[in-house]
């Protein structure tokens, strides 16, 4: 497992990534997954706010159009992800707060894709759904803000 | 010109621009005057977000000015702390000045002008205070600049942060809490105005409101912790710089006719630049650190 990481973290792209200065590589990986991670939690907690009852009027059909936008941004955020996790493969292995991250992450998607299928077609209200989902995007935004803290913390 | 200089030019608005405010409103009360009014809140909602500006280059100059004597140094964090508390008001005060132009309900109008009041007494005095910090022609000969008793609102509020080494980095996550409910209903409600939504959205707009406001509060605490950390930081500057923009963006969507299938042409080029605006935002922040280190 270890030696696995470290092979992965020695590649071509995560040195590039790493080392490759201001404007590209590393920098640009992370505002690109925080970009494509504010599009699908924003949405998505969008969505949330009106299964739980503020604006009501808001018909639920038409906030279908934008799924395509959230999974545009799950793209984004997981290729992004992928490359940062490679970049410094056993740091990030080792750091518990990336794992809870990761199962938040899991969670908010899964509830999304329920969502989708129960709720839009009105088949329940979707109220407890749209507060797992809430509490997994908060959960999976702390885990990945404090993961630097938590690092330090760990070694 | 530098920050410093800038803050010469920006620190007269709020005190000028409420007084002409003010004036809006009492004439719209008075005339029953609803355009008026509207113009009157819309004028509240842009002073609040140019106070932010006029604060932190304060900031700069204060940084500019940190050799000068202890006596300047008093007169500076006395007319910083009172520019904070008048800060603090007129922040709130655009939020219910904005939230009236959402959804008008009778209470906003009396609660905007009172603010508006409270914000135009503190900011005349943070401002009194601060042209005694290099004008010493004001004073009597002789005599000490005022440094009245405020409460020490930058200075406790600094010493918060930094003494407790939790604070920072529960802000950051509320910063990017802000950001994302603040980020997903500017696109929700852009792309209803761009047409790719077929239907009114603006019932969710407050929740963008709110995501700016946790992040101004957040932002703000940042800042009064590590202000030279910014203040010497050109992605900084631009990104409050595209930041007040786009938050004067959130106004547009509050106006349009609302059963249009999609807005005007105009209307359309407004979205669309609020959206790019608020991701020049997100990449300048995620930026910081690395366009600012030299």
């Amino acid at each position: 497992m270890e030696s696995g990481l470290v092979v992965i973290e020695q590649s071509g792209v995560a040195t590039w990534i790493r080392e490759s200065g201001v404007l590209y590589g590393y920098p640009l990986v992370l505002f690109l997954h925080t970009l494509g991670l504010s599009t699908l939690a924003g949405l998505s907690s969008a969505i949330d706010f009106r299964l739980l009852g503020f604006a009501p009027r808001i018909p639920l059909a038409s906030l279908e159009r934008v799924f395509p936008l959230m999974w545009a941004g799950l793209a984004l955020t997981a290729t992004t992800g992928v490359l940062l996790f490679i970049s410094d493969a056993t740091k990030h292995a080792s750091n518990p707060a990336f794992w809870v991250k990761l199962v938040f992450v899991l969670l908010a998607v899964t509830t999304l894709a329920v969502m989708r299928t129960r709720v839009f077609r009105g088949q329940q209200r979707g109220r407890i759904l749209a507060a797992v989902s809430l509490a997994c995007w908060f959960g999976a935004l702390s885990a990945g803000r404090l993961m630097a803290y938590i690092a330090e913390f760990v070694s | 010109m530098n920050l410093a200089h800038l803050h010469l030019l920006l620190n007269h608005f709020p005190t000028v621009g409420l007084g002409i405010a003010v004036g809006l409103l009492a004439a719209a009360l008075l005339q029953k005057s609803r355009d008026v009014k509207q113009a009157s809140f819309v004028a509240f909602y842009l002073l609040a977000l140019a106070a932010i500006p006029a604060y932190l280059t304060g900031g700069a100059a204060q940084v500019a000015l940190q050799d000068q004597p202890d006596a300047t140094q008093q007169v500076m964090a006395a007319h910083q702390d009172a520019a904070l508390l008048a800060l603090i008001v007129m922040e709130i005060m655009g939020f219910i000045a904005w939230t009236a132009l959402w959804r008008f309900r009778r209470w906003h109008e009396t609660t905007v002008l009172v603010l508006a009041i409270v914000t135009f007494g503190l900011m005349a005095s943070a401002a009194n205070i601060g042209g005694h910090i290099r004008h010493p022609e004001i004073l009597a000969e002789g005599a000490a600049a005022p440094v009245p008793g405020w409460p020490r609102t930058a200075a406790v509020g600094a010493a918060f942060i930094l003494d407790n080494p939790w604070v920072w980095p529960i802000c950051e996550v509320f910063h990017f809490v802000g950001l994302c409910v603040l980020f997903g209903v500017v696109l929700l409600v852009n792309l209803r105005l761009l047409g790719f939504i077929r239907v009114d959205v603006n019932g969710l707009l407050p929740w963008a409101m709110a995501g700016l406001a946790l992040n101004i509060v957040t932002g703000m605490l940042f800042f009064l912790a590590a202000p030279e950390q910014y203040t010497r930081n050109p992605a900084f500057v631009w990104k409050i710089g595209l930041m007040l923009v786009a938050g004067a963006t959130l106004l547009y969507p509050l106006f349009p006719a609302r059963d249009e299938e999609r807005a005007p042409l105009a209307g359309r080029i407004i979205a669309a630049g609020s959206i790019c605006l608020w991701v020049g935002v997100i990449f300048l922040g995620r930026y910081l650190p690395y366009l600012g280190s030299e």
